[in-house]
């Protein structure tokens, strides 16, 4: 038979039909809304029927989508806090992990370091690490009628330790002290400023920054001299300061191994193994915290499941129609599933904009830094929340997609 | 000349609780090409059974399904969906628009995820059954006729052998009904078959050739000349 063509239809359009009355007529204006609808629902069937059948029910679409976005909201906020705590607790840590302090071990009657013990240090160290001796003790600091008890250090290279807030560290420290901010603001000293130190006075050359993070070697309440000022001509200390804690435990090793081979002449004290087991700690907390996130992301992915299941069974005799007009099964599973990808983008995508206002948040109201809080490593966990998000509404399109797809377009149509 | 579609002893049995129940026993049935014929008889004689095989939406138990001379009785889901699309119309007793499509967007419904789109033949379809002022509209803007008439153009809009018309009036007033009727009626003078079931005996008067269903058998034709 012959295919009929448009051309061989002979009767007048609406000659019997024709409009009832003008009332439902679109206004002039609407068409070129219409238009883009148009091209939108051409080019993307699947997407704008999805959107047109989430908006027949808003309340129920927005809860399933508000479901969804917690869920990305908890893994996301979870996982940064966790991130930022890490973080936060490396900078607090500083270079604790990194260094090693080797001192005479006075049980065994070593009093100081010789100098050949610091050259067997300085060996063993290794040449990536810095060995700093170190002198310490105690004296009263003065300024004019005002005086601070300050701890001492003596050493001859203060920049590999300490960083100045004003002022500069020398290279090679021979006159002047450095001083510590909190001895700085009780004694009102800057740079140029003198102090009295058992008898003796100095010119303030460099003031210290604060410190925030962990050290063995707190400057806050020191004063810093060249090491030729103290009257002991043997240090008391060394600190080694690696590029990494592994460094750093390797150094304390050999530092062990070559120096305590016959007696042990010094206790070697390096925290890399503790900061590596808070690091250890801290992972397992961020895994802890996103597991709990990741929980009530399944329980919104149950709820998208029952969502899709509801719709499609409400729908059955529409999409039994479109399998009888010629909708193929695989149209239909991508039908629903759009439906499911729609409410997941869209809670996803409204969970990470909410995580990461939480973040920024965290940042106004807590005592946490700037870098801490924009540092890129937060970035990973709304994306990687996102992308569960997605995921878990697909998998939970699946089988009711599924389901709508293979029932019989005779069964549906029965009602 | 040839069928357009053809049963050929076709059995169609349900296995339910209570046993087999044989829905359609061996029925010979066929369509010639600008033919309509209506198929009647009282609820549970089969009607639906026979449309459904027909419409290619279900398969025999036993005997053939013929679209165009060929045998169509054991295609694959995809194949039957393929044959329905390019070959067969449907037209329901509820209508089946999809409320969130407007009425040219429902007459595509169809061709919804062909590459190449159906151009204007929607908007011609629809100004042909009277609603080229409807396109915009939604199912819930529109009349039980104007829905109906939307759904005849949706039959159309693939260029079908045949339409399959299933109580067709069954939710439209007597006037309403006689003017879908009108509607169908023309849609045969282009060359398109047309099926009705029904139990409506306005519809027989439209149809050019009736045949009864009594229990699954052709129990009696009237009007019309064998081919």
């Amino acid at each position: 038979m012959a295919s009929v063509g448009v051309d061989r239809w002979d009767w007048r359009p609406g000659d019997r039909f024709g409009p009832a009355d003008d009332s439902n007529e679109p206004g002039t204006g609407g068409n070129r809304t219409v238009s883009v609808r148009r091209t939108l629902y051409r080019r993307f069937p699947a997407v704008v029927l999805a959107r047109r059948n989430l908006s027949r029910n808003r309340l129920r679409s927005a809860l399933s989508v508000l479901g969804i976005a917690i869920g990305v909201l908890a893994i996301a906020t979870l996982g940064m806090f966790g991130n930022v705590l890490q973080l936060a607790a490396a900078q607090s840590l500083g270079g604790l992990g990194n260094q090693v302090i080797v001192n005479p071990n006075q049980d065994a009657g070593v009093e100081s370091l010789s100098d050949r013990d610091l050259r067997e240090i300085d060996r063993a160290a290794g040449e990536d690490a810095t060995v700093v001796p170190v002198k310490t003790g105690g004296a009263l600091v003065e300024r004019g009628s005002e005086g601070t008890f300050a701890q001492l250090y003596g050493t001859a290279t203060p920049g590999a330790l300490f960083e100045a807030r004003s002022g500069e560290l020398p290279e090679r420290h021979r006159q002047g002290v450095i001083v510590g901010p909190d001895v700085a603001e009780s004694l009102d000293l800057r740079v140029g400023s003198t102090v009295e130190i058992e008898g003796n006075e100095y010119r303030v050359v460099a003031v210290l920054a604060d410190t925030d993070s962990i050290t063995p070697v707190r400057p806050d309440n020191a004063v810093i001299l060249p090491p030729d000022e103290f009257r002991s001509d043997e240090f008391d200390q060394a600190i080694v300061q690696a590029d990494s804690g592994r460094e750093a435990a390797a150094a304390a090793d050999r530092i062990r191994g070559r120096l305590n081979a016959r007696q042990d002449r010094v206790s070697v004290f390096e925290l890399s193994s503790v900061v590596s087991r808070i690091d250890e700690f801290f992972d397992l907390l961020s895994g802890f915290l996103v597991g709990i996130g990741a929980v009530s992301l399944l329980v919104a992915g149950v709820s998208i499941l029952n969502i899709m299941f509801v719709t499609t069974v409400e729908r059955r005799e529409e999409i039994g129609v479109m399998r009888a007009v010629g909708i193929q099964r695989v149209q239909v599973l991508k039908l629903v599933l759009a439906e499911a990808a729609v409410l997941g983008a869209v809670g996803s995508l409204l969970g990470a904009v909410a995580s990461v206002a939480i973040l920024l948040g965290l940042y106004e109201f807590t005592v946490l830094e700037l870098s801490v809080v924009l540092h890129p490593s937060n970035a990973v966990y709304p994306l990687v929340a996102v992308a569960f998000g997605l995921g878990t509404s697909l998998l939970s399109g699946i089988y009711p997609a599924y389901r709508a797809a293979t029932d019989r377009p005779v069964d549906a149509l029965r009602g | 000349m040839d069928p357009i579609l053809e049963l050929d002893g076709a059995t169609k049995t349900y296995r339910t609780g209570a046993g087999k129940v044989v829905a359609l026993d061996a029925v010979d049935f066929g369509v010639d090409p600008g033919e309509s014929v209506a198929v009647v008889g009282p609820s549970g004689s089969g009607k639906s059974t026979m449309l459904n095989l027909l419409g290619l939406l279900d398969a025999p138990t036993s005997g053939v399904t013929r679209l165009e001379g060929r045998d169509v009785t054991d295609l694959t889901d995809r194949e039957r969906t393929t044959a329905r699309k390019e070959s067969v119309g449907f037209v329901f007793q509820d209508f089946f628009l999809i409320p969130t499509l407007s009425a040219r967007e429902n007459v595509e419904v169809p061709t919804m995820f062909d590459r190449a789109g159906p151009g204007d033949r929607a908007v011609d379809l629809l100004e042909r059954v009277g609603l080229g002022d409807r396109l915009d509209h939604y199912p819930d803007e529109l009349s039980g006729g104007q829905k109906q008439r939307v759904a005849i153009a949706r039959a159309l809009i693939n260029d079908p052998d045949v339409v399959l018309a299933d109580e067709p009036t069954g939710n439209l007033d007597r006037e309403t009904g006689r003017q879908v009727l009108e509607e169908l009626d023309r849609v045969r003078e282009t060359g398109v078959s047309v099926v009705l079931v029904t139990h409506d005996p306005l519809v027989t008067e439209y149809a050019g050739r009736s045949v009864r269903l009594v229990d699954g058998r052709v129990a009696r034709e009237t009007g019309g000349v064998e081919a």
